[in-house]
């Protein structure tokens, strides 16, 4: 066996928690710079060691397990929650060689296996045996379940267009035509909406209502547990800035002929625009009602997802844009 | 009978479905039964992907993951959270409950050794996700058609069904 086969999941595993520590202070240096504040500056310079000292103090914080509580399910649920969202970076390619797993149905993949974190989530608010632990893990699952929809549909355009379900075939395809931002604006839209609302990020953060609902469906949780649903959230952040990078935005594909940039770095750089993104939106979005929730997600997603895979069925048919399409 | 590695995952995945459904049955709380059904749902996931047909262990995961956190929230919402399912006790009715399953079981079993199966082993392993589809939309186009027709008429049905009930109280 390839000594490369145990050795790579476990640098990925390095790499994503490298990445959530730094995802945190730069979100929080980000929104304080855009509400004219300075962010965190006191632990390491330029604040660099904060969500280390942050993390740290997590992990020797006290285990409580409320005594009603159903423990064994209680222990189970951030696990359940933290694995789909690790297991989902095994399907996604970074470069041309650099990738774990090249299996044909990998777009499908992702979708099914990140819908399992839904379960766990759903578990811990239950298990907690506390009201503002259960609603907002019914919140949850409710909102994940809906815009679970648009996001499959709002996919099957680049499906159609890229006539394959393998994300390193999506980006070959887009490497020959044009990048699926242009030619799939309509599916971009709402796959962006829809990975927002999966998230459980603002303006779609009712899961975690802090003003309703104290914190969510992790209320009852602290340290090492509470830890696991915050890297669980940030680890999607992770793999939905990859997939979105390969699925609209080329993948490591350079723009413009600028091939002398590594395709890593292209990868890289797309990656953190739309983390940026994310983090832009959290600053200046209120949170959406929570009736105007189910209706967006039923009423505008879905049926512009379903108009997108009619339009991209005709336009595929159009002999001057099938090239695009 | 040689050993391998494909003979040691269908095991456990074979007892991690007989298990979870097994949990299923004995459990006595909502939430937990819900847990092991999903249990039993993602092991035969894994003996799909044994198979060589990993779109249908992605599908499978996709649906049932949708369908038991569903059957959850109902879980939630119908029962109390300290409610426990009091332990089955054996009456006539159970007796012919009991008979009625059994006598399926047979029928089913007995149309099972009546199909005759192909003499010759299909090949599976160059599948691709292009030959599912043009087999269900070319060759297999009405049987599609009609089931799906068939889960709208129940879907429209479980509606009418449901609103009716509201109206009577």
């Amino acid at each position: 066996m390839d000594i490369w086969v145990i050795l790579g999941p476990v640098i990925m595993l390095f790499l994503v928690l490298g990445f959530v520590t730094y995802a945190i202070l730069f979100e929080r240096k980000v929104i304080g710079w855009i509400q004219n504040r300075v962010g965190p500056t006191q632990v390491g310079p330029w604040g660099l060691l904060q969500t280390v000292a942050d993390v740290l103090k997590l992990l020797i914080k006290e285990d409580i397990i409320p005594r009603k509580a159903d423990v064994g399910l209680f222990k189970l649920a951030p696990v359940l929650a933290f694995i789909p969202a690790f297991a989902v970076i095994a399907v996604i390619p970074f470069t041309e060689s650099i990738k774990f797993a090249d299996i044909a149905v990998g777009l499908l993949y992702y979708m099914s296996i990140s819908s399992i974190t839904i379960i766990g989530v759903l578990l811990g608010g239950w298990a907690s045996n506390n009201k503002y632990s259960l609603l907002g893990g019914m919140r949850s699952a409710a909102q994940m379940v809906s815009y679970e929809i648009p996001l499959v549909l709002s996919v099957v355009g680049v499906i159609m267009s890229a006539g394959s379900l393998n994300l390193t075939e999506i980006v070959h395809a887009q490497q020959t035509g044009a990048w699926f931002i242009f030619p799939q604006f309509l599916g971009f839209i709402v796959f962006l909406i829809a990975s927002i609302a999966e998230l459980n990020r603002t303006p779609f953060d009712l899961p975690e209502a802090e003003s309703e609902l104290v914190a969510g469906y992790h209320t009852e949780y602290t340290g090492f547990r509470f830890a696991f649903f915050m890297l669980t959230e940030y680890t999607y952040i992770f793999g939905m800035a990859s997939l979105i990078t390969i699925l609209y935005l080329g993948g490591w594909d350079a723009p413009f002929g600028l091939t002398f940039i590594p395709p890593l770095i292209w990868f890289i750089l797309k990656f953190s625009l739309f983390v940026f993104f994310l983090f832009w939106l959290r600053a200046t979005m209120p949170r959406i009602r929570g009736d105007q929730l189910m209706e967006f997600a039923w009423k505008g997603l879905l049926p512009l997802a379903i108009f997108n895979i009619f339009l991209t069925a005709i336009l595929k048919e159009v002999s001057f844009l099938s090239h695009y399409f | 009978m040689n050993i391998s590695g494909e003979l040691i995952a269908f095991f456990i995945l074979s007892v991690s479905a007989i298990g979870g459904a097994v949990f299923m049955m004995n459990l006595t709380r909502v939430m937990h039964m819900a847990l092991a059904l999903a249990f039993t749902f993602f092991s035969i996931a894994g003996v799909f992907i044994l198979l060589d047909a990993p779109f249908l262990a992605v599908t499978q995961i996709l649906i049932y993951t949708g369908a038991v956190s569903i059957l959850m929230i109902f879980g939630i919402m119908l029962t109390k959270h300290k409610d426990e399912e009091n332990p089955p006790s054996f009456d006539i009715k159970k007796l012919w409950s009991l008979i009625g399953v059994g006598a399926f079981f047979a029928v089913v079993l007995w149309i099972i050794y009546q199909s005759p199966f192909f003499t010759s082993e299909e090949t599976v392993t160059d599948f691709s996700v292009k030959m599912l589809g043009k087999s269900i939309f070319q060759q297999y186009m009405i049987p599609f058609e009609v089931t799906s027709i068939l889960l709208l008429v129940a879907l429209i049905g479980a509606a009418v069904l449901a609103k009716r009930e509201e109206k009577r109280k």
